[in-house]
């Protein structure tokens, strides 16, 4: 069948989500296609920093600016997913004190709140930060959980009348002359095709965009570069930590729900590669060695994976380290960019930025169909983030300590939705207290396809174990329903455990290999599991 | 302290190797550094199930004789295919001796059924659990599949997913008890181990058999998993008793309660030998007196060694930390011996997890006699047994258990011969 | 640089990975669901609380700390440390009610009550008083007090054993703990009995307080360090200026004075750990190297089951004293199967753990009175009383056996 809509959304990344929020708050009929999960692509790897703005202050106060004022409004209307850890500025030694002047001058140009603490002051307030220092600043910084972020805008948007489709690839932009009318979408899970059609098809896709945009015979010019980061077993750093210097590899930890994360590397790469990163050795030993200047704490702790993502930066020239492009925000109506009508493309810009480029991008929308419906984004909270913690925990006092205060942190209020009799409130996930009502409130709401999908919404398989406890579990929960369902979820459950091999295998070596040998024994030895074939993904 | 051997490590291996001596009068100290890989049972012992290049096995003795020929570094290959036999069959004997009732035979595999309904080659399996002479001949048409109310480390929809493609009918059958909601009232401890002791319960045992009967009274099988007998032996024939339909046990995930039992059978006939087992220590390091051990040193025991005639290294793999792995090197802690492992860590995996990993076949080095190699030098009075030798990959070729058995009574055999000479 | 070359986490909590082993061991999680369990309860929380102090959960006050979690642990994960420390780092640090102070205070209610021992071991035992203790206090009134002696250790020390002990040639220092000093002096007299046999004194420490294993399950930590500082402030002093070992005849005050000081406590004893020893293990080595020989008279059959408590399975010290009782003529030694008595200390005597502390005991019960033994015997006072509360037997110290034989 072929659907009509106002707008096609091409990407469920933090963006495209943020669009389809803000075009069905404004009336505005919306289809988001995903080729595979919500937050797959740079939305879920990278920091989950709530940036200040202030590593950008020195170099791009524009950026500076856009961060501090959606820093703000994050607290506000994404409360649940945000942590409020606040970061320092930490200058060593060998970085000298004379940028910190600077540093400070141009974050209060930006607007951006600082405070510069004495060293002992610092070493108190963050017991993790490397002692050596010899300067602290002190900024708003934060952290936000990209998968919270995004799913609460898919959920807000899906209430608000949205279409949201996942795991349906975009094969071609239908054209009519000079203008886009529509997709052709091939769904990977019935494994068919079909046409969509819109009046104004947005080119949300990240670092995919370039390729999005091809198919109309449209450039936009990339530039791919890979960052990798670092996971660690728990939680190192109560603030965010940053090296107060021009900004370069391996300068940011970050501390984000149960784990801390150091990153980022920065090197370009080739576009045949942006759906294949891998982790070299080379990259493990220079985020070690630079986190260990942060934190050197992380020496003797345990990291749980690595993991790359790919930069969606606009090339303005070719810098090779692709530190020096511009993270602004690039908004191209290819109407009068290149004559063709019913097709912009949103791109640039960052994770903290999102909710800015979906309204930029809904205002362009807007104009082009002639509505006049103001964006609301920044005032309305997210679904989970309207009330107090302390008030959802009242409500659901009856469940367990800890799996309540996780399930609120996962949750926000919508943690009251879970439902909690004695079997819901078993433990599928132990390291995170994933219970088997969130699981199952996850699968019901959350538009949950396989066990990836899971994880992103529950957090089941992120903790210490990888999964190795807690998959079969959830694979058995997900596989109850009816013998098709065991069968796929049997198949998938395979994949997870390839998924969490490829992001343990990069550092595989003292707990972890112990923990891959014994996962091993588990899934291949006692329950005779092998590679099969996903039906999914 | 002073021993005739002492052994390091108290899995399969370590046991074995300490209750064949026991058996042959010798004093013997077990020294081992928690409970053992045993907990993680499937409830059957695999001798040989694959050759290294992914063909099937039908005959492990056979299978034997190939590795001897293909692969030199294999410990079957270096315990010689004649060994080997005689080894397998003195296991399945040991394994009865200590009360653990196994069945199979070292010429023809049978197929046990894990958790997820797969069928897997095996050599002996403990009775009461469910086997097939092929994947597709199981003894039964139409099964009933019972599960514990809220236990999810059993997945009945999964076994009859598998079940299934072989044309037999499945039902289920839901099994809860007040005991057991008294357990689940903990959000965590609804585990195997856990539950089985609701079942020591005669008034449990009873009601479980009131439960599954009438569900099961139109199969012409029922299966349970394996969350019965933790510390009683008589569970299955109590049920079997009450329940006309055939019952067959399957395994769970961890804990393995047929594990469980099978550590602690070997480590009653341990001590019933008059075996010292020290459990929760670990040793810290060794004193040498020209190329043999003279005594070792423990975390507990300080300043008071243990002294022996013969040692034995039996401390298992990565998991029990009898290999450990630095970014670019694998040390075996105990004695420093020497490894066989590449140091380019990009060699020890490759991206899919199910692949054959290089890693696994990593060990220590030892020579023709299973004698540890430390620097270049075999150590005399020093053998190696079980998961941390060289050479193999357990799991891929299915010969976990039997490696760690055989060389267990490889290295039990040399130290017998040794004091003869 | 350092690219974790140890591979081993400096966070003990890290090297779990999950393998539930030590759930299978957990005496109180088999009993009490309202225990989290060793592995939520201690690393997998330990990871939540140090996201977070408010992932603390009050429900860890039902770990017996008996450790059994950590000799079972493949990964040498200290998880019963892990479940210690994070009650004193994020429980509440006030804990003074009126129950606990008296249960933990072993000091200070023994010296109030020697005195009038026939007194008091009348008062407690009579069934009213009991149940006024159980209501008032919260101490189940199933519960009987151990009876205290009339008249300290210290006190019959001093005026009858001080003088002669300096005479002989080698010394050695001991720890005597509350029981022996309160409530069963006998013990250390026997302990003498047997030093002086093999013709060594027996001397006091300058200052002792009670280890402070009480104080630490009752969340009086404070009292529990400062204690702690002077007990290894005299330990230090009859180490390393009287050249003296230090033994005892608690496995308990063995093993807080050994591992709980520096592991829960943060005091560090690394200077002086090795010379603190369990009477039967230094005794074990004195035989061993033959200084000495022990004379018996009484070799009567004798058939003893021996119970380990759960932290001589922790220092897996157990074998010297069931080798030194196998050394007794005339004994039979019978090796129970090493399980929980669900005492633990204070644990068992409040109202709200006698179920638990009972129901974790059961397997143990059951293994003694099918024994066929004569007598039971332990290394641990607590243990002693639970089995004489709890079956029909009779429960002795393994040196108390061993000098009623003696020439």
């Amino acid at each position: 069948m072929n659907q009509t809509y106002d707008v096609i959304i091409i990407g469920g990344g933090a963006t495209g989500a943020g669009i389809a929020r803000d075009c069905s708050l404004r009336g505005i009929r919306s289809l988001l296609l995903e080729r595979s999960d919500i937050a797959t692509g740079a939305t879920g790897r990278n920091h989950g920093l709530l940036h200040s703005g202030a590593r950008y202050a020195v170099t791009d106060q524009e950026s500076a600016k856009e961060c501090i004022r959606e820093n703000m409004i994050l607290r506000r209307i994404a409360a649940h997913c945000v942590e409020e850890t606040d970061g320092l500025f930490i200058t060593l030694p060998e970085d000298g004190l004379e940028y910190q002047a600077r540093f400070v001058e141009a974050c209060r140009t930006a607007g951006i709140r600082t405070e510069i603490l004495d060293p002992a002051l610092a070493r108190r307030l963050e017991p993790a930060a490397n002692p050596a220092l010899i300067g602290a600043v002190r900024v708003p910084d934060g952290a936000v959980d990209p998968f919270r972020l995004t799913s609460s805008n898919i959920l807000d948007a899906r209430a608000h009348g949205a279409e949201i489709r996942t795991y349906t690839e975009v094969r071609e932009l239908l054209r009519e002359q000079d203008r886009i009318v529509g997709v052709r979408v091939y769904d990977h899970r019935t494994h068919s095709e079909e046409n969509c059609y819109a009046r104004v098809v947005v080119n949300a896709g990240g670092i995919w965009g370039h390729g999005i945009a091809a198919k109309a015979g449209i450039v936009v010019n990339m530039l791919p570069a890979k960052g990798a980061l670092l996971i660690f077993g728990h939680r190192v750093n109560r603030m965010v930590l940053n090296r107060c210097r021009k900004p370069a590899d391996a300068d940011i930890l970050v501390p984000g729900d149960t784990i801390s994360l150091i990153g980022t590397t920065s090197s370009k790469v080739p576009f045949d590669q942006i759906d294949n990163m891998i982790i070299t050795p080379e990259e493990v030993d220079i985020l070690l060695r630079e986190g260990e200047k942060l934190s050197p704490q992380l020496a003797t702790t345990r990291i749980l994976r690595a993991y790359a993502g790919v930069r969606p930066l606009v090339a303005s020239d070719d810098d090779p380290s692709g530190r020096t492009v511009s993270r602004g925000i690039v908004l191209l109506d290819h109407a009068t960019r290149d004559g063709m009508e019913g097709f912009i493309t949103i791109t640039g810009g960052k994770l903290m930025t999102y909710r800015l480029m979906a309204e930029w991008a809904t205002d362009l929308i807007c104009r082009k169909i002639g509505s006049t419906e103001k964006c609301r984004t920044a005032e309305i909270p997210l679904p989970g983030s309207a009330e107090k913690r302390e008030e959802v925990e009242k409500k659901i006092r009856h469940k367990p300590l800890t799996q309540r205060r996780s399930a609120i942190s996962r949750h926000g209020a919508l943690a009251e939705q879970i439902g909690d009799d004695s079997l819901g409130n078993s433990l599928v996930c132990e390291c995170e207290e994933v219970s088997i009502g969130e699981v199952e409130y996850a699968m019901e709401h959350l538009a949950v396809n396989n066990l990836v999908d899971l994880r992103r919404r529950t957090r089941v398989g992120m903790g210490t174990c990888q999964g190795e406890l807690c998959a079969c579990r959830a694979a058995g929960l997900m596989g109850r329903r009816d013998a098709v369902c065991a069968r796929k979820a049997k198949a998938d459950l395979a994949s997870f455990l390839n998924e969490r091999w490829k992001g343990m295998q990069p550092i595989a070596w003292g707990d972890t290999l112990r923990e891959s040998e014994y996962t091993t024994w588990v899934y291949e030895g006692v329950c005779g599991l092998s590679d099969e074939k996903t039906a999914a993904q | 302290m002073r021993f005739d051997t002492v052994i390091i490590g108290g899995g399969l291996a370590g046991m074995t190797c300490g209750i064949r001596l026991a058996e042959a009068g010798r004093s013997c100290a077990i020294i081992s550094q928690g409970q053992s890989a045993l907990h993680f049972s499937s409830g059957s012992f695999d001798l040989l199930s694959k050759l290294p290049d992914g063909s099937d096995v039908q005959d492990p003795l056979e299978g034997i004789a190939a590795l001897e020929r293909t692969n030199p570094e294999h410990p079957y290959a270096v315990m010689g295919a004649e060994r080997c036999e005689r080894y397998a069959r003195e296991a399945a004997e040991l394994l009865r001796r200590a009360g653990i009732s196994v069945a199979g035979d070292c010429r023809g595999n049978h197929f046990r059924i894990t958790p997820m309904g797969k069928a897997r080659a095996t050599w002996l399996t403990i009775d009461g659990y469910l086997t097939a002479e092929a994947p597709d001949r199981l003894p039964f048409r139409k099964v009933c599949i019972a599960n514990v109310e809220g236990f999810l480390d059993f997945y009945p929809e999964f076994i009859a997913e598998e079940f299934r493609k072989y044309g037999i009918e499945c039902t289920f059958a839901s099994v809860n008890l007040p005991d057991l909601e008294q357990i689940r009232q903990n959000p965590s401890e609804m585990r195997s181990a856990n539950i089985a002791r609701v079942f020591d319960h005669e008034r449990n045992l009873v009601a479980l058999a009131a439960q599954v009967r009438d569900a099961a009274a139109a199969c012409d099988a029922l299966i349970l998993p394996a969350i019965i007998g933790l510390n009683r032996n008589d569970s299955l024939e109590v049920l079997r008793a009450k329940i006309p339909t055939p019952l067959y046990l399957l395994p769970t995930l961890p804990p393995s309660i047929p594990g469980i039992r099978a550590q602690q059978a070997l480590q009653h006939r341990f001590r019933a030998l008059g075996g010292e087992y020290f459990l929760g220590d670990s040793v810290l390091r060794a004193e040498y007196d020209g190329n043999s051990v003279k005594r070792i040193f423990t975390a507990n025991h300080g300043n008071i060694p243990f002294e022996a005639d013969h040692f034995v290294l039996a401390t298992g793999s990565f998991f029990s930390r009898g290999l450990v792995a630095t970014p670019d090197r694998i040390v075996e802690p105990v004695f420093g011996a020497d490894t066989v492992a590449t140091s380019d860590r990009s060699q020890w995996y490759t991206l899919r997890f199910f692949d054959r990993q290089n890693y696994q076949a990593f060990g220590v080095r030892t020579d023709a006699a299973l004698h540890v190699v430390r620097e270049g030098r075999a150590i005399g009075n020093l053998y190696g047994a079980g998961a941390g030798l060289a050479g193999f990959h357990p799991v891929q070729e299915g010969c976990g258990a039997g490696v760690s058995l055989l060389s267990a009574l490889f290295a039990a055999d040399e130290i017998l011969n040794s004091h003869q000479s | 640089m350092n690219i974790q070359q140890n591979t081993v986490s400096e966070n003990n909590f890290e090297q779990c990975i999950k393998c539930t082993v030590c759930t299978v061991y957990c005496p109180v999680a088999a009993v009490n669901p309202a225990f989290p369990g060793p592995k939520q309860a201690g690393p997998d929380g330990e990871r939540l609380r140090l996201k977070q102090p408010d992932y603390f959960d009050a429900a860890l006050k039902y770990c017996m700390n008996c450790k059994r979690c950590e000799v079972a642990c493949p990964s040498n994960v200290r998880i019963g440390d892990i479940i210690q420390a994070a009650r004193i780092k994020y429980g509440p640090q006030r804990n003074t009610s009126p129950r606990n102070f008296v249960l933990a205070n072993t000091d200070l209610v023994g010296t109030l009550a020697t005195p009038f021992a026939p007194i008091v071991n009348t008062a407690v035992a009579l069934k009213p008083v009991r149940l006024v203790m159980d209501r008032v206090m919260g101490i189940d009134h199933r519960r009987v007090f151990p009876k205290y002696a009339h008249g300290t250790f210290t006190s019959w020390y001093r005026k009858h054993a001080a003088a002669a002990q300096e005479a002989f040639p080698r010394q050695v220092s001991y720890f005597h703990g509350c029981y022996v000093n309160y409530n069963n002096p006998q013990l250390g007299k026997d302990l003498i009995r047997i030093m002086n046999a093999l013709e060594y004194g027996v001397r006091l420490l300058d200052r002792e307080k009670c280890c402070g294993v009480a104080l630490i399950s009752n969340g009086l930590y404070k009292q529990a360090r400062r204690q702690a500082e002077t007990n290894l402030a005299s330990i230090r002093t009859a180490v390393n200026d009287r050249k003296m070992d230090v033994i005892t005849t608690s496995s308990t005050c063995t093993f807080t004075l050994r591992d709980e000081y520096p592991h829960v406590l943060d005091l560090g004893n690394e200077d002086v750990r090795d010379h603190i020893e369990l009477a039967t293990r230094y005794l074990y080595r004195l035989l061993q190297k033959n200084r000495g020989q022990l004379k018996f008279k009484d070799t009567t059959p004798l058939r003893v089951a021996y119970h380990t408590p759960c932290h001589m399975e922790k220092m897996g010290w157990a074998y010297y004293s069931i080798e030194l009782l196998r050394m007794i003529p005339g004994v039979e030694v019978i090796v129970l199967d090493s399980q929980c008595c669900g005492i633990a200390g204070t644990y068992g005597f409040k109202k709200e753990n006698y179920r638990t502390s009972q129901a974790v005991g059961e397997g143990l019960f059951r293994q003694i009175e099918a024994s066929g033994a004569d007598l039971v015997a332990t290394d641990c006072e607590t243990c002693k009383w639970q089995i004489e509360m709890s079956t029909s037997k009779r429960c002795e110290h393994p040196l108390s056996i061993l000098a009623s034989r003696l020439a």
